[in-house]
């Protein structure tokens, strides 16, 4: 590693396109060396902010700088250290699986013979060696996203961008991306990650930030924020229809550390939420079913903007 | 949800320096078309073969049994078919520079992962335009083949045509892609082949010359590249005047360095938000 500085650094960065505004002057950090990640809903405005990163948007206001280097001016310089796994999936389907990796390198003028090496390691890497000489169409959807993420490898950069790398896909090859993805860490590569899935931003990142609406909601570790906004535990009602909510959640106010109520859904957190439950008067408020579980990032984001995570899709 | 930019008109003025493109990285865009072509060559080619030869065949063959003494002493073979070279290149350039180039831009999105490298729009645009001019250079190549294969080149000029045939398309390939990065939607290439690129085949002296017809039809087929080419390779194929050659080649060059700037700046502000 040649930079020994934060991987990534924005002030007040802001983008609109038109009159639409995508990001509204954000600050963050992104140390190297760690998985930093982007968590929120669609049109939170991540993309725009990956895509200011790896170039593909120009730097509205504020300032960005990657890896040292200013986003406005440096950018060929930035793009030759960085790799990009962008959300939709890219490949040239008229090359092979080996052309896509050895084209893709001349992108960072390197020849195909200097390449070659290269390609065959990150054949392995991504478990796609015997389909070297397939066409790309021919390879299944969680195939082609670890080829997405080897073609991102291709210039060995030391920052990583993935927007949404498995969204799309079924749970094993999720599990394939994940494992690749965390293979790379241990290598020392800084991944930054956008996801609207908790349970990949909790598996992979060491470092999250939640955006909404184009700002910063809070960022934090995954486990300080759930314990933070929270609590431990969640209990989840089902509240029957003669149930009157508001009359329960005076009852149990002063044991939770806090609600969340949507049409006759009662979330509740506390530290013991067996207990919680033990505690409230069954006959005087029914309820259709109930449920004990550890709190989530799904959780904190849902208190902290009022809308879940996979809202509009 | 990714923002779609779609239309983006002229975008903002780029420095000088934005517009020089890097050899190195518009030769990887060159040989990434290359290689997809290498590929399908032999179905792109057939046609090629065969289209110069319906033409042939209909107008030198038909309509020139009509036309006794030929055209300024040329036997009328003769003089259609050196500006069907010329117009294998135009052809070749102008799918290659508008429907390709919309796909791979629009529908494959190559180019939002090829300018998250280092390359950059000039290197982007100048490799496919590069590859539009080999491309138009290898149909030309085709044709001249054909039509001397028949014999109806009469000047060994003729062996100097590839390289003005590359000129030629990349000034048919610049302007392809400068339509290419300013339309917002595929509709519009009907108007761009009915209104430009089939009266640009139809009068720009491949068929007939200018000659007997009022001056000003002269003046608007000489604002034409296809003319220009014409011009060249029937030069080259019946006994060049240099003067005339070097006249129309200058034009050629001229018109692609000045439109060059165009589609870099379309295409920055399209993909480049």
């Amino acid at each position: 590693m040649t930079n020994s500085g934060p991987a990534v650094v924005a002030r007040e960065l802001a983008k609109s396109y038109g009159s639409r505004v995508a990001v509204d002057g954000i600050d963050f950090e992104v140390p190297a060396g760690i998985c930093f990640g982007f968590l929120g809903p669609n049109g939170a405005g991540k993309t725009t902010t990956m895509k200011m990163i790896y170039g593909l948007a120009r730097v509205g206001d504020g300032e960005l700088f990657v890896m040292g280097m200013d986003a406005r001016r440096e950018r060929r310089e930035i793009k030759s250290r960085i790799g990009v796994v962008s959300q939709e999936t890219n490949l040239d389907g008229d090359l092979t699986v080996r052309e896509n990796l050895t084209q893709q390198a001349s992108y960072f003028g390197i020849d195909a013979h200097a390449a070659a090496p290269r390609v065959d390691q990150l054949l392995e890497f991504s478990l796609l060696a015997e389909r070297g000489n397939d066409r790309v169409q021919s390879l299944s959807g969680g195939m082609k996203r670890r080829l997405m993420v080897a073609r991102s490898m291709v210039n060995e950069p030391e920052l990583i961008v993935l927007d949404e790398p498995t969204t799309g896909l079924d749970p094993q090859a999720r599990l394939a991306v994940w494992r690749s993805l965390e293979r790379l860490k241990r290598r020392g590569v800084t991944l930054l990650l956008t996801t609207h899935y908790m349970e990949e931003a909790s598996r992979l990142c060491d470092r999250l930030l939640i955006m909404d609406e184009g700002r910063i909601v809070t960022e934090g570790s995954p486990a300080s924020l759930v314990r933070e906004h929270a609590g431990r535990e969640a209990l989840e009602l089902e509240l029957g229809d003669d149930c009157d909510a508001a009359a329960l959640l005076a009852t149990v106010a002063e044991r939770a550390d806090g609600h969340e109520l949507h049409d006759g859904d009662l979330t509740l957190f506390a530290q013991d939420a067996e207990e919680l439950l033990r505690s409230i008067d069954h006959d005087r408020f029914p309820t259709d079913s109930a449920l004990v579980r550890r709190a989530t990032l799904e959780d904190v984001f849902l208190r902290l903007t009022g809308r879940s995570l996979r809202e509009g899709e | 949800m990714s923002y779609e930019p779609g239309y983006a008109g002229l975008g903002d003025r780029v420095p000088l320096s934005d517009l020089v493109p890097s050899p190195r990285l518009a030769a990887a865009v060159w040989r990434r078309n290359a290689q997809v072509f290498s590929k399908l060559w032999k179905g792109a080619l057939l046609p090629t073969f065969l289209d110069p030869f319906f033409y042939l065949l209909a107008l030198g063959f038909g309509l020139g049994t009509y036309i006794a003494h030929g055209i300024n002493g040329i036997p009328y073979k003769e003089f259609v078919a050196p500006g069907l070279i010329a117009s294998a290149a135009m052809w070749s350039s102008a799918f290659e520079t508008t429907y390709n180039v919309y796909f791979r831009m629009n529908e494959l999105r190559l180019y939002d992962n090829v300018l998250s490298t280092p390359v950059e729009p000039q290197d982007l645009v100048a490799g496919d335009i590069a590859w539009s001019s080999t491309r138009a250079t290898i149909y030309g190549i085709v044709v001249l083949i054909v039509v001397a294969a028949v014999g109806l080149v009469e000047s060994p000029w003729a062996i100097l045509i590839p390289p003005f045939v590359l000129l030629g398309g990349m000034c048919f390939s610049v302007i392809g892609y400068t339509f290419t990065s300013l339309i917002p939607k595929i509709d519009l290439y009907s108007y761009f082949f009915t209104l430009g690129i089939t009266p640009m085949f139809l009068f720009s002296g491949i068929f007939f010359p200018f000659n007997q017809l009022p001056g000003w039809v002269e003046v608007v087929a000489w604002l034409t590249p296809l003319y220009h080419l014409v011009e060249i390779t029937r030069g080259l194929a019946t006994g060049p005047d240099a003067v005339q050659i070097l006249i129309h080649t200058a034009w050629l060059a001229v018109v692609t360095a000045i439109l060059f700037a165009v589609p870099v700046r379309a295409l920055r502000a399209r993909l480049v938000p």
